[in-house]
């Protein structure tokens, strides 16, 4: 099928309603000149791992007795179902890879283990590249077991609610919010640095935008080929090859781009200013991408690899877009293991870990891993105590921090003990009462990103309910 | 009355609309509820009046039936459409088995777009489509098709039944069994302190009955926002639903047809413990139906129900943003089961959850009838409809012929938002549904105001370009097809051809086509002159075909990408 070059429909034709996109074009080339120098570029890259990972099958205990405790009592029914007694069960002690970090505060001395779908990541934490954040979610001031059961602790509400606790993770209240932690981020970030081009600060590869929505940003949505365009548009088939059919297309363009026919309507308004950012953001990335080489790190072909691979070539072209502080949102879901547990989360962990290590071989390939982190979120972490063949909803769990500036092979924040019935946990099936909260995990990446502790507080309501406002994960902090 | 006022407090919202609501209001609002059909509000006095109504009760009203329905009360035209025959999913499905038993992959999508393009019993096919969307099962491509069109009809037979039989119907489906992981849940083990799976407990009262808030009847919050639950209704609860597995000869011994046959009880995996939620107690050793039933009983007893349910049937019908009165309005309906039309006609059983009342109470509600200026004042700024019901509108509304959508390329998943709808039937991301009830747009003027708009959460610049591209290649009739031969989904342009010599009027027919008149005169002049760039050469009368049918698969692509065609209002 013909494919007509942007460039040509662009100003091949001279054609009536092209001004708004040759401006767009002009401004684009002097905005090169002025970004050429990379240096002081940052970026943050959200993993949201939808469902709710089960922490407790991510990092699993490793002395014998918690390994026992949890394999033959507290989730022995899941332990069957990976037939964990035989030798080349993933859940056998002996096919588990120790975690060694050089101190245990974290552990009270108790040792933890990757189980082996993530090798990769092992390898990054071995490397320094990759943390581990333990017993992380929701909080709004210093929670205990005790405090709830005498009732005095304030809780964040709808908790173990998949989309309240979605929406909480990312805009620190239930669902409704309207603002994300990562969007009021490149909002205060933008007020400060004029001439930016907000509209590629936050950019999701997968569903949900209110993480990256702030109250100046709206996040672009980056499709299969970085950015597509509307077929009428793009291919001869539908107009066809003479000065006036492209005289045609030029002015449908223009139409599509045109915010503002005055609409009564509010959604309708809604609607055509989203198409017409759709039409002008999608030509300046496809422009940008223009100048993009291919990487040759390989990215797996699942759904966190061609999203990573998505964010890579996307900062490679960072400089071509006119930004120099971006947040990505990158999604990938099954993570609400009720059930076959044994035959999901396997699958679900080497997709994370392969798509992640292939990200870092390729930010280390153009020089730019000092310039990102990547972390995990998820709903919620899941019960302790199993229901036969899988596990339900939880609250705080265990997330993963990679970068070159990460303090890694470290475990930071507070691993829970297997005892369910301990007080790291609920009265009620095992669910962790988280030891650090969101927005601590949130501050200490803000930090790093350049904000200011008064801009994160202005970001993050709660924080100052902490006593500490940085987790120590990342290294040069303070731009 | 209470529209009155609140059409005062919400002229604030349609800001847009205050200067003609000044000069009208009211205009619409002298009906006495008698008998008289010619003085019912719910009349259909004109042709943009019909195509909006059949844009809330259909998927998309053709040339005939928007004829058919104009000069006539909506309420006649309703009580046709509840006396009309099911089309059922699963009998056209098992007749397509192959000689090894298999159904070929893909055949319930493909079936699903034929249906509802070619059902005569519309207003049901919408209806299921809208329980589709609340009580929410998605299909994964490696799922049992049989189950889904049992799942499909479960929601056809009930659409206009009971709500609390509803419920039941879905309890027992392997559809939903599978999907919320209770199908061969086991009761808990006091030795290794295995516990039910929680998950059904926890969804079925979140999501399909009373929602995490105690809600007033006109579904806000109640002051305070007390929560409907705790977790320990849910533990208690999920001990109800243990013991269920497919028809068969044991727990994990299924029949052939177990996946489009009610699961039944294996009592040996049922929980004998006592169960205790939502104030109601289960004693110890309850049969396993039995526990079901008072479970279902004890949530359909719950206030929450009606509001929770009828405001989210309006999202899917009239609304995306109801005024607090006019989900009074329907959930009384559905407490009361019944509804009488202004002209008289009663709908509905008289028992609580009777979905027939509740669905015409929507759409006769009085402020859909009002005139366009004032419409947003109780329907707020009207429905943005679903992506699927945008391509089933065009697809009807030129009355394409060889509807066989097992031709059709794109058919078989149009969930990618870069390249189709950015929603797939039975296939949304989780049971969550494709968007939220209670979603708010950031950084939009809707937002701003504070106006829930669902539909807009699958919107951003990926999905406009391929909703674009979508709807272009199907107006184009260039659909890549399996067998091009069979030349499916072919558009019947004879009228639009016609009016290819005077794009304005060709403008002005689509506009009232699709639009219901809604489409602005700007928007009328900026597509009418991209039209006239647009040459004919009538040097051969297939060239001049060509060239005509071009302007109009533009004017239509045009028009189906306007906002104004994706807002019914």
């Amino acid at each position: 099928m013909a494919y007509l070059s942007r460039r040509h429909l662009l100003l091949g034709a001279g054609a009536a309603g092209f001004s708004s996109s040759l401006s767009a074009l002009t401004g684009l080339g002097a905005q090169q000149a002025w970004a050429a120098d990379t240096s002081g570029y940052k970026a943050l890259v959200c993993i949201f791992l939808f469902g709710g990972m089960d922490h407790g099958d991510t990092v699993i205990p490793y002395d014998q007795s918690e390994y026992n405790l949890l394999s033959g009592t507290v989730r022995e029914g899941l332990f069957n179902t990976y037939n964990s007694d035989n030798a080349t069960s993933t859940r056998n002690r002996n096919n588990l890879l120790a975690l060694n970090p050089t101190t245990t505060d974290a552990t009270d001395g108790r040792q933890f283990a990757l189980p082996p779908e993530l090798g990769p990541l092992h390898n990054m934490f071995d490397a320094g590249d990759l943390a581990i954040v333990g017993g992380v979610g929701p909080l709004i001031e210093p929670t205990t077991r005790a405090g709830m059961e005498a009732g005095s602790a304030i809780l964040p509400k709808r908790l173990f609610s998949h989309n309240d606790q979605q929406s909480t993770w990312m805009a620190l209240s239930t669902e409704g919010a309207r603002y994300g932690w990562g969007g009021r981020f490149v909002d205060v970030l933008a007020a400060q640095q004029s001439g930016q081009n907000t509209s590629f600060s936050s950019i999701s590869t997968g569903s949900g935008n209110v993480f990256l929505s702030g109250q100046d940003t709206t996040p672009f949505r980056v499709s299969g080929n970085g950015a597509n365009f509307p077929a009428i548009l793009d291919r001869r088939y539908y107009l066809g090859g003479t000065d006036e059919d492209d005289a045609a297309r030029a002015a449908i363009r223009s139409h599509f781009a045109n915010a503002d026919l005055n609409d009564s309507n509010i959604y309708s308004q809604d609607l055509r200013s989203s198409m017409s950012r759709s039409i002008t953001n999608s030509e300046l990335m496809i422009e940008a991408r223009e100048n993009a080489t291919p990487f040759s790190t390989e990215f797996p072909g699942n759904s966190v690899g061609r999203q990573l691979q998505k964010v890579a070539e996307t900062i490679r072209v960072q400089q071509f877009l006119n930004v120099s502080r971006q947040i990505f949102f990158v999604s990938t879901g099954g993570y609400d293991t009720h059930n076959n547990q044994a035959d999901q989360i396997g699958n679900l962990h080497n997709t994370l870990a392969t798509g992640m290590a292939a990200f870092k071989d390729a930010m280390q390939e153009i020089g730019r891993w000092n310039e990102v982190a990547v972390f995990t979120a998820s709903d919620f972490g899941r019960t302790q105590i199993d229901n036969g063949d899988g596990t339900d909803h939880g609250w705080g769990g265990h997330q993963f921090v990679a970068g070159g500036q990460v303090r890694g092979g470290q475990l930071y924040g507070r691993f829970p003990v297997t005892d369910p019935d301990a007080p790291d946990y609920t009265e009620s099936r095992g669910r962790v009462i988280p030891s650090v909260s969101v927005e601590q995990y949130a501050s200490t990446l803000g930090n790093w990103f350049g904000l200011n502790s008064g801009e994160i507080n202005s970001v993050l309501p709660n924080l100052g309910n902490f006593n500490s406002s940085n987790l120590g994960f990342m290294s040069g902090v303070g731009v | 009355m209470a529209a009155k006022e609140l059409r005062l407090r919400t002229l604030a919202i349609v800001g847009a609309f205050a200067v003609f609501a000044a000069c009208s209001a009211g205009g619409g609002d002298d009906s006495t509820g008698g008998p008289n059909v010619a003085a019912s509000p719910s009349k259909v006095n004109t042709e943009a009046d019909a195509v909006r109504f059949l844009s809330y009760g259909t998927f998309g009203g053709s040339q005939s039936e928007i004829n058919n329905l104009t000069d006539r009360d909506a309420a006649d035209w309703l009580n046709t459409e509840f006396n009309r025959s099911p089309t059922y999913t699963l009998p056209r499905l098992l007749s397509e088995r192959e000689a090894d038993g298999e159904i070929p992959n893909n055949t319930i999508s493909h079936q699903y777009w034929d249906q509802v393009i070619t059902a005569n019993d519309q207003l049901r096919q919408r209806m299921a489509f809208a329980l589709s969307q609340i009580f929410v099962y998605s299909d994964g491509p490696d799922r049992d098709q049989a189950q889904r069109a049992y799942y499909q009809d479960v929601l056809i037979r009930n659409a206009f039944g009971n709500y609390r039989d509803l419920l039941e119907e879905i309890t027992y489906s392997p559809a939903m069994g599978k999907y919320l992981t209770y199908h061969r849940n086991r009761k808990g083990d006091e030795r290794s302190g295995r516990m039910p799976d929680e998950n059904y407990a926890r969804e079925v009262l979140q999501l399909f009955s009373i929602g995490l808030v105690e809600l007033n009847m006109d579904g806000t919050p109640r002051a305070g926002e007390p929560e409907t639950y705790t977790n320990y209704d849910i533990v208690g609860l999920a001990k109800v639903f243990t013991g269920l597995s497919g028809k068969g000869q044991a727990f994990k011994d299924a029949d052939d047809d177990a996946d489009y046959n009610p699961m039944v009880m294996y009592e040996d995996q049922h929980s004998t413990l006592e169960k205790s939620f939502l104030g109601t107690t289960i004693p110890p050793n309850t049969p396993g139906d039995e526990s079901i039933r008072i479970a279902l009983d004890t949530i359909f007893e719950h206030p929450n129900v009606a509001p929770f349910i009828s405001r989210q049937l309006i999202q899917r019908f009239t609304s995306s943003d109801p005024s607090p009165a006019y989900v009074e309005r329907v959930a009384t309906a559905f407490e009361n089961g019944s509804f009488t039309s202004f002209a008289g006609r009663t709908f509905g059983t008289g028992q609580r959850g009777d979905l027939e009342a509740t669905l015409a109470a929507i759409l006769l509600e009085e402020s859909l009838f009002d005139a366009p200026e004032n419409t947003g004042l109780d329907i707020s700024g009207g429905k943005i409809r679903e992506p699927i019901l945008r391509f089933a509108h065009m697809v009807r509304a030129f009355e394409y012929r060889n509807i066989n959508s097992a031709n059709e390329h794109r058919l078989t998943d149009t969930g990618d938002p870069g390249s189709r709808l950015g929603q797939h039937p039975f296939r949304s991301p989780s049971v969550f549904n494709y968007y939220r009830p209670g979603y708010i747009a950031p950084n939009t003027r809707s937002g701003e105001l504070g106006m829930t708009a669902p539909e807009l959460q699958i919107v951003n610049e990926s999905s406009a370009v391929g909703f674009n591209t979508f709807m272009s290649e199907f107006a184009f009739d260039r659909s890549p097809q399996r067998e091009d031969a069979q030349d499916t989904f072919q558009p019947n342009y004879t009228d639009e051809v016609a009016l290819t010599d005077t794009p304005a009027e060709l403008v002005d027919h689509l506009a009232m086509l699709l639009t219901a008149d809604r489409l602005s005169v700007s928007e009328r002049e900026a597509i009418t002159a991209i039209l006239q760039e647009l040459p004919i050469n009538t040097s051969d009368a297939d060239r001049e075909l060509e060239d005509r049918l071009q302007i109009v698969g533009t004017a239509i692509t045009l028009v189906t990408n306007s906002p104004n065609y994706a807002v019914t209002w």
